[in-house]
């Protein structure tokens, strides 16, 4: 193709990788369902070749798939059929630290950890903390506005983000900064999932390591009765750092794998972590350990080791379910709060019915459902199946006042739940946003925002709340 | 008023400058959409930390009902009695940004249109309701706005200082100029 021999030409021979064998570590992100070869690859090392991509992918009329470290599940960096896909994984530089200020300014394709590792020395940290941060980059984060376990106090990546350097379609540079007077821009780019402009820098505000950190965990009898202590643990004035929940089903999962000391007959078990300084982390356990009277078993841990061996569970669901099943699917939905104990029970619902099997982990504080569909891709019609119990799951979702996507994107993956989401009206705008930005379309063309053709195809367009679907839920 | 009455000032397509008790800025145009009448909580649980209101609600009213909840607004405001939390979506801060969860907005052409939700994580679709703080009535005429409250104990001390705009160039300039014309391509917001 053309615009290869074009990148070979103008940029150094060892960063455009070509060829069939060549492009295949690179067609696909962490959803691997999807799968497609890119015409090249430029692993770009400078922000001139970053230009130099640009300029010839529009001379070509070229799209351009701006990728991270791959591990994105909504399959953002997914290549399309005759697109260069841009790795800024090279730019891998940490530009700078002020401790004062508790800022860094990084290249976009450092590693989420590494800036946590590169300020430890100062006694901070980098909050936002996706279970895939030891290898997803910043500038990916950026793009998928990435969230994670302690996201409930110390927010996504948008509230974590002091400005960004970003170049624009038409390999300009612009700064967006929190401060700006007028409209927010840079919000806006967090959670673009590379459709607007490339990330070329990132300055990031750095959070003080907690003086203490306390993890209890609490296991119920019951499921309704641990979902309300999550709203009661809310309702107290405690925002813990991390409100982690898991079901009777991944509980046994996560013990079988981990030996984590988890109680396996229990229906429900949460992780709440504390942190603060000792006087208030003090206070909130004895609140804490009264909420959890209604617990059959709590367990605070007294050393660093316990910690982190009862975290380890948790952290290890996902894998611990996988081996249960030889594939699962990974949903992401958001609901408020209150409405946890009715969808899990649905959510058994629908299991039931498509009789597949479902493990709930996930970030009860902020109402941040994961539930992993277990399904086997070698029986047939199995896929479908665990596809139409997502969608059930996620339409369920936005039913309740929530949405289909909390912190892993729209990508490929959920084009056809956004059309339950959004309105003809309101992805009109987006596509205009697009535009407003790239009107060349070439920037990772076809990701996050459905055609309005395609949500008319799949008749589901978006019904107002007029028309309430699940009348049985109450609601307020 | 309800948000049809709203909407349909909005498609009578003449250059419109929306106002909230006036508090902020001083209007000279004669033609204004008075948004203040457009107030009221439409939902807020304690438990969620998430308040739904209409535009027009002042912020010392809202501050008044999360006090009974032992609960504060993440972001400070001048002028609590007077100003709307819509005239304070409208001038923006970095703290009223990070704090807002979703809008309902009628744009240039008279749409009704949902943005983000009432939920704390939600990253479907791009982040309009975040993007268009600070848009100072130009863009879109907000109604109603979600956002974040915290429990007392986590208050965070309030700071106002003047914004900044630290880099100014013409690819920003266009983009605005393009956002412009995105929301209200007939210049009806002034």
């Amino acid at each position: 193709m053309q615009i290869t021999q074009d990148l070979l030409q103008a940029l150094p021979k060892h960063i455009v990788i070509h060829g069939d064998e060549m492009t295949r570590p690179f067609e696909c992100d962490g959803l691997s369902m999807y799968r497609q070869k890119p015409l090249a690859v430029v692993l770009a090392e400078n922000i001139d070749q970053i230009k130099t991509v640009i300029e010839l992918c529009k001379i070509h009329n070229t799209p351009i798939v701006t990728r991270g470290a791959g591990t994105g599940l909504a399959g953002g960096a997914l290549p399309l059929e005759n697109s260069v896909v841009l790795g800024l994984s090279k730019l891998n530089k940490i530009k700078a630290v002020d401790p004062e200020a508790r800022t860094a300014v990084v290249e976009p394709g450092v590693r989420n950890i590494a800036i946590s590792e590169a300020v430890a020395q100062h006694n901070l940290y980098y909050a936002p903390d996706p279970s895939s941060q030891i290898a997803c980059t910043i500038g990916g984060n950026v793009a998928e506005n990435s969230g994670g376990v302690h996201c409930l106090k110390y927010g996504l990546t948008v509230h974590n983000v002091i400005s960004i350097n970003m170049l624009t379609i038409d390999g300009e540079e612009v700064t967006l900064h929190r401060d700006d007077d007028g409209i927010g821009l840079l919000a806006l780019m967090n959670g673009s999932e590379g459709l607007l402009g490339i990330i070329t820098e990132v300055t990031v505000k750095l959070t003080p390591k907690p003086e203490r950190v306390q993890l209890v965990m609490a296991g119920f009898d019951d499921v309704r009765v641990c979902a309300d202590t999550v709203s009661n643990i809310i309702k107290a004035g405690i925002i813990p750092a991390g409100l982690e929940m898991m079901d009777q089903f991944a509980i046994g999962a996560a013990e079988d794998f981990t030996h984590a000391g988890y109680p396996r007959d229990a229906k429900a078990l949460l992780l709440c972590e504390l942190d603060g300084d000792e006087q208030s982390v003090e206070q909130e356990l004895t609140k804490l350990l009264a909420l959890f009277s209604t617990a059959s078993t709590v367990k605070v841990a007294t050393t660093e080791q316990e910690r982190l061996t009862l975290w380890q569970g948790r952290k290890s669901a996902f894998p611990s379910v996988g081996r249960l099943s030889p594939d699962y699917y990974c949903m992401d939905g958001t609901i408020p709060r209150h409405y946890l104990a009715d969808v899990l029970e649905k959510i058994t619902h629908f299991s039931a019915h498509y009789k597949l099997r479902v493990a709930n982990v996930f970030h009860a504080g902020d109402g941040n459902l994961h539930p992993l569909i277990l399904y086997d891709a070698s029986v047939d019609g199995d896929i479908e199946k665990a596809e139409a119990l997502g969608t059930e799951i996620l339409k369920l979702c936005v039913d309740v006042g929530g949405s289909i996507t909390g912190e892993h994107g729209v990508g490929i993956e959920k084009l056809n739940a956004m059309c339950h989401q959004f309105t003809a009206d309101e992805l009109d705008v987006f596509h205009q946003i697009k535009d407003a930005f790239d009107y060349s379309g070439l920037l990772n063309p076809g990701k996050a925002i459905p055609t309005l053709h395609r949500c008319a195809e799949l008749g589901s367009m978006h019904v107002h709340n007029n028309e309430l679907p699940h009348p049985e839920l109450e609601r307020f | 008023m309800n948000i049809e009455q709203i909407q349909q000032q909005v498609l009578q397509a003449k250059p419109l400058q929306i106002i909230g008790n006036n508090s902020q800025l001083n209007t000279h145009f004669a033609n204004t959409l008075n948004m203040s009448v457009y107030s009221g909580i439409v939902g807020y649980q304690s438990e969620e930390l998430v308040m739904t209101v209409k535009a027009g609600t002042t912020i010392a009213y809202i501050e008044n009902i999360l006090a009974q909840s032992d609960q504060v607004l993440p972001f400070a405001v001048e002028n609590k009695q007077s100003t709307t939390i819509g005239g304070a979506y409208a001038i923006g801060s970095p703290e009223l940004r990070d704090a807002v969860l979703g809008v309902k907005v009628i744009d240039g052409k008279g749409r009704i249109l949902n943005f983000g939700g009432k939920v704390m994580k939600n990253v479907a679709g791009y982040d309009v309701s975040r993007l268009l703080v600070g848009s100072k009535g130009q863009l879109v005429a907000v109604c109603e706005i979600s956002f974040r409250v915290l429990p007392k104990a986590y208050a965070i001390p309030s700071s106002t200082r003047a914004s900044i705009e630290p880099s100014q160039s013409e690819a920003k300039q266009q983009i605005k100029q393009n956002l412009k014309n995105v929301f209200d391509p007939n210049g009806i917001f002034i």
